[in-house]
């Protein structure tokens, strides 16, 4: 069954349906979360804040809403104010990137992980709209129309953001990586 | 096209996500422009780049801690629904004795005042002790009420969020909550980290809008509270609760350019709704 149907099962009464889209969209939400507090506890919560607001404000669905951008949107919202009381600095937990391949010679594994590690303090560096935007495009995959819809604005504006945030990435990277950024 | 256009399209080249039409547009710019070349070649070590860093899977508890709270909703749903229709029977019952004709309404209306009389004599003359039994049941009564209120107190001090919400919960059925219930509850109304369980708490508080001192605790908490949600939740219990009072705290709302534009715009509703002559 589609999230919009379900959701509207859940907006009228039957609220155990909600069960199946945290099913679905949790992790999304949680990974969205920890790339923008970099806090594994706090994104575990706001992912519970956000269904206990679809629960409260379920009545506001409108019907014929993506869903995953009205999650999205709520979720949005939440980490809004959740920012607004964490004023610290986003710090994203630098753990050891396991290779799986067996075919990776040491060195080659030991620069990916410098890599990964320079990578990750870049994207924790980015102002907080374009790692948003960023996030949303390449992680959660989510389409620009629904980005749009997320974040309010029109198809064009969310390609340029979305631009300017990887060219504002590429920048601190290259520039943590001691390269020039062109 | 410009190179500045063609360089927007690169996210969607290197996710794959450009048509074919605008993929071969992209690719003949490419061809004739070394500055887009190296743009592409450089966004995408960092694009490809981002596919390494490791996402941790979220905690297996995450998904009971969910399916607690969603429990506890469809309990609190459940009981307001009986609530609901206990309370329609009850009005059902109360008036369905009550004659439709006038003068049978007049004869009813004089049979009371006379019923009324009498029993006001009879309350009014001395009467022996309570039986012992009446006294014993209303001590039982009692003790209970005490359990409930310290359930109630420890489960809104509890470490898990959910928990907290089930203790703001679980004050709804204490019948005559003492001070220290009451002001627990406006405690985590206005200092409890996790905006669920404040919102939990103004939802329990609406039992006690009868008291002045509850009103003026949910009016000044209105201005204070840092999650828009927690505002309009409050503005929406004194709005139903109908408290003038708080008139000039939502102007004041209505007034601040940095207050969110929702809750600005829930205020600016509320000073209609309160307004109104009744």
């Amino acid at each position: 069954m589609e999230d919009e149907q379900l959701m509207q099962e859940v907006k009228a009464g039957d609220v155990g349906r909600l069960e199946l889209l945290f099913d679905r969209h949790h992790r999304a939400l949680f990974h969205f979360f920890l790339h923008l507090t970099g806090n594994r506890a706090a994104s575990e919560d706001l992912v519970q804040e956000v269904f206990f607001r679809i629960l409260k404000y379920r009545h506001t669905y409108q019907p014929g809403t993506s869903f995953r951008s009205w999650i999205f949107q709520v979720g949005r919202n939440a980490h809004l104010d959740y920012a607004g009381r964490h004023k610290a600095e986003v710090t994203m937990p630098e753990e050891v990137v396991e290779f799986r391949s067996s075919e990776t010679a040491p060195d080659r594994q030991a620069q990916n992980r410098q890599q990964t590690v320079l990578l990750r303090r870049a994207l924790a560096a980015l102002p907080r709209e374009k790692r948003e935007v960023l996030v949303m495009s390449r992680f959660l995959e989510l389409r620009y129309e629904e980005i749009a819809s997320v974040l309010k604005c029109e198809v064009g504006t969310v390609k340029v953001r979305v631009y300017r945030a990887l060219r504002d990435l590429s920048d601190r990277f290259f520039a943590l990586s001691g390269e020039r950024a062109s | 096209m410009s190179c500045e256009r063609m360089r927007e399209q690169i996210p969607e080249c290197l996710a794959g996500r450009l048509d074919d039409a605008a993929r071969e547009r992209f690719i003949a710019h490419l061809d004739t422009c070394s500055a887009c070349r190296a743009e592409v070649a450089q966004l995408g070590v960092v694009w490809r780049g981002l596919e390494s860093l490791p996402l941790p899977e979220p905690d297996a508890a995450m998904r009971s801690r969910f399916l607690e709270v969603l429990e506890a909703y469809q309990a609190g749903m459940q009981q307001a629904q009986e609530r609901a229709i206990v309370s329609a029977k009850r009005s059902g019952r109360i008036f369905a004795w009550w004659p439709t004709r006038t003068a049978w309404q007049a004869a009813m209306a004089a049979a009371l005042v006379i019923v009324g009389g009498l029993t006001g004599r009879y309350l009014a003359a001395p009467r022996a002790a309570a039986p012992a039994a009446t006294t014993e049941v209303a001590q039982l009564k009692g003790q209970v009420e005490n359990l409930r209120q310290l359930v109630a107190l420890s489960l809104l001090q509890e470490q898990s969020p959910s928990s907290r919400i089930r203790g703001a919960s679980y004050s709804d059925q204490i019948a005559q909550p003492d001070r220290q219930v009451q002001q627990a509850l406006l405690h985590t109304m206005n200092h409890d980290s996790n905006v669920n369980v404040r919102l939990s708490a103004v939802d329990a508080l609406e039992k006690y809008a009868a008291n002045p001192e509850i009103r003026r605790a949910l009016v000044d908490a209105v201005p204070v509270q840092d999650s828009p949600l927690v505002q309009i939740a409050l503005i929406d219990l004194l709005v139903q609760i109908d408290d003038r009072d708080a008139l000039a705290a939502f102007r004041k709302l209505a007034r601040e350019p940095q207050v969110d534009a929702d809750v600005r715009q829930r205020a600016t509703w509320a000073i209609g709704k309160l307004e109104v002559p009744k």
